[in-house]
């Protein structure tokens, strides 16, 4: 007998499971409800400041702004790129809606490197309970765009923003299942000398949030 | 990589016998006790979540069939490859035969307790192929030619002066400093351009997404996505007890996984991998497999199924005293303290590893923080009685047992020797712990025993009050 076999019938003789699907289904909500009554209690009434106290907490370690519309993009990049002493040449993430912004003297166009300083993204909404940034990869969204910089810079829209990890379960539900769903809560870190927390592993040691309405 | 070697007593005389040892030990879980116990004091109702956490494991192991067909479904789907592995020999074949197919001379591999277990990097060498570990604990052991001592630091065994001097040995470019942030910065250069010479990338998974097809890795350093995203080939690793329904299940168990882990909320890249490119993608890998293992976790579902729930968060071993006594390698197994103290018996037999579960105080602490509410202790017990009765204990273990059981037939007699003995041993106690109690060292040289309460439970009862 194949593998494969042999371990779902030594599952089935553990387990003589003849639930139907339906029961099987309801019993499985009923287990994600039991979870939810046990969560602490998390005021939702200003997302936007929730997701900010959280992202810019110690644990999470991301600095935030906030600026009027995703047009303000470029001016916020090229602080960002002043106060930390960056080159003007960085890489877009190539979504449409960052492409089409008008850069002036910033330089978006350089290709994603092993060793770029600086990539800007856009993410596809973000969890306030966490300080969650939620990425879907695809063409506009290649994987590598929040990993390889020592710097990510990232565009969020307020409206994109959901309370719980249950509610990006739910909006998820509604898509189609990407290759890689990034869920990023704050800069690349390790604590694997001595228990204690150093940020940049190998991933982005900066990790900056630009909430937009 | 030399594995732990000896017998459990010259192991852990050993472990005993290193200063370094205790010193690095409580540096790595004093911090995690600390962070976890404050993570927990922010969640009320913590005691209801963690049963709410196991509820939502056992769905899956109740309907372990339905779910891993859905999931294989899914993942067929979704362009993967599943293999399925019944032992460590198929899977480590299987893995081997994917590298040698994509003709790989050099694989990076992300933490993977599982990898561990099936001896991944010893086919690997086997095999010929170059195995470069990414994550920044299985890189310093990497180099220092040893295996994991814990399951989420498993270089809880170095102190940092240790790794100052790997790295000054090892690394092409020398760590500027010693301080721990310029240590990590060595790391990330050293490692750089493997990422990308890389042939296979090999992970674990936290999660096997039913609903989806797609699995789940939890990490913080970035390695994992480095690791899984840029060579042509993408190998998963996992347990088949990693199966949960949906992805809203696998982050409901996330949120109880990293608080108990690290007392973080998320760590920094909670990552679901479904599949292989996509057509317009600009990155991933070109082939995505899924080797899925057995190795006893089959009887595991007859024998001890709520072991089968178990996270892999390590709060256990953070808590347990014995643990940090002794560290990691003296257990001689992939997974040590108390939950490698039940699962180590599966994987190797009873009759070679008995010692480890006599090795344990039993003093609960291990179930207390569990975030499924694993019975730890009973299971312990469970393999002592088991070992008992296959006559693997030996004489003068028995000769003692064969005492007690005549004391504990006859309970008068019983309750007098204990109304001797309890206040006996609370003389010996200091905060809680019995750290050396006469005729008993070779028990209090390696392990604190909890301080005995004022009096008996049966005591305490017949007064009326709690005991
Ligand atoms: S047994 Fe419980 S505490 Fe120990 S590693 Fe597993 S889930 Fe964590």
């Amino acid at each position: 007998m194949s593998a494969r076999n042999d371990i779902f019938a030594a599952i089935r003789k553990a387990r003589h499971d003849g639930a139907a699907p339906a029961t099987i289904i309801s019993e499985a909500q009923a287990c994600s409800q039991a979870m939810k009554r046990t969560l602490p209690p998390l005021d939702t009434s200003d997302l936007v400041g929730l997701f900010t106290a959280r992202v810019s907490a110690e644990k999470v370690g991301a600095t935030v702004e906030r600026v009027a519309g995703l047009t303000d993009l470029p001016a916020a990049v090229g602080r960002y790129i002043a106060a930390n002493a960056l080159n003007t040449d960085f890489a877009l993430q190539p979504d449409p809606r960052l492409e089409q912004l008008s850069w002036d003297n910033l330089r978006p166009g350089a290709p994603l490197r092993r060793d770029t300083a600086l990539a800007v993204g856009l993410a596809l909404g973000g969890i306030a309970e966490t300080g969650s940034l939620i990425f879907h990869s695809g063409a506009e969204a290649p994987t590598l765009y929040g990993f390889l910089p020592l710097h990510h810079l990232v565009a969020l829209d307020a409206q994109s923003l959901m309370p719980k990890l249950e509610d990006y379960a739910a909006f998820a539900s509604g898509l189609p299942v990407p290759r890689n769903v990034n869920l990023v809560t704050g800069a690349s870190g390790t604590t694997d000398i001595e228990g204690v927390l150093a940020r940049g592993a190998h991933g982005p040691g900066n990790l900056h949030i630009v909430i937009f309405n | 990589m030399s594995a732990p070697a000896g017998t459990f007593q010259e192991r852990v005389d050993k472990a005993l016998g290193n200063a370094q040892l205790k010193v690095a030990l409580e540096r790595t879980t004093g911090n995690a006790r600390r962070k976890r116990a404050a993570a927990v004091e922010a969640w009320p109702d913590f005691v209801a979540a963690r049963a709410a956490a196991a509820a939502i494991k056992d769905h899956s192991i109740d309907h372990m069939a339905y779910y891993l067909e859905m999931f294989e479904r899914n993942a067929l789907a979704s362009g993967a490859q599943v293999h399925w592995a019944r032992d460590p020999d198929e899977a480590c074949r299987i893995v081997i035969d994917i590298c040698k197919a994509a003709n790989a001379k050099t694989v990076t591999r992300s933490k993977s307790m599982l990898g561990e277990e099936i001896g991944l990097p010893h086919a690997l060498a086997d095999a010929g192929i170059r195995r470069v570990e990414t994550d920044l604990a299985e890189h310093i052991i990497q180099l220092a030619g040893e295996t994991p001592s814990h399951i989420i630091w498993p270089a809880a065994h170095r102190t940092r002066e240790d790794v100052a001097i790997l790295f000054d040995q090892y690394h092409r470019e020398k760590p500027t400093a010693h301080d721990v942030v310029s240590m990590v910065g060595s790391a990330r250069k050293e490692l750089r351009e493997d990422f990308f010479a890389a042939d296979v990338g090999i992970s674990g998974a936290n999660f096997l997404c039913a609903d989806t097809g797609a699995i789940c890795t939890i990490t913080n350093e970035g390695n994992a996505e480095l690791t899984t995203t840029p060579p042509r080939v993408h190998i998963v690793t996992a347990g088949i007890e990693k199966i949960v329904a949906s992805t809203e299940h696998a982050l409901q168990l996330t949120r109880l996984l990293v608080r108990s882990a690290t007392g973080a909320d998320l760590t920094q890249y909670t990552t679901f991998h479904c599949g292989p490119k996509r057509p317009g993608d600009l990155d991933g890998p070109d082939q995505f497999h899924i080797v899925l293992v057995d190795h006893g976790r089959t009887e595991m579902l007859t024998e001890m199924p709520e072991m089968l729930r178990c996270l892999r968060c390590g709060a256990c071993l953070n808590h347990c005293v014995v643990y940090r006594a002794i560290g990691g390698h003296a257990y001689g197994g992939a997974y040590p303290g108390p939950m490698g103290s039940v699962l180590t018996p599966v994987f190797d037999g009873l009759e070679q590893t008995r010692d480890l579960p006599s090795a344990c105080t039993l003093n609960g602490q291990c179930r207390q923080v569990c975030p499924v509410d694993i019975p730890l202790p009973t299971m312990l017990r469970h393999w002592r009685e088991q070992s008992w009765r296959a006559g693997y204990e030996p004489k003068t273990l028995r000769a003692a047992i064969g005492l007690w059981a005549y004391f504990a037939a006859r309970p008068r007699l019983y309750q007098l020797a204990q109304a001797v003995a309890l206040p006996a041993m609370r003389l010996f106690a200091k905060g809680g712990w019995i750290s050396s109690l006469p005729l008993a060292s070779g028990w209090t040289a390696a392990r604190d025993l909890p301080k005995p309460p004022g009096e008996s439970f049966l005591t305490s009862i017949r007064k009326g009050g709690t005991p």
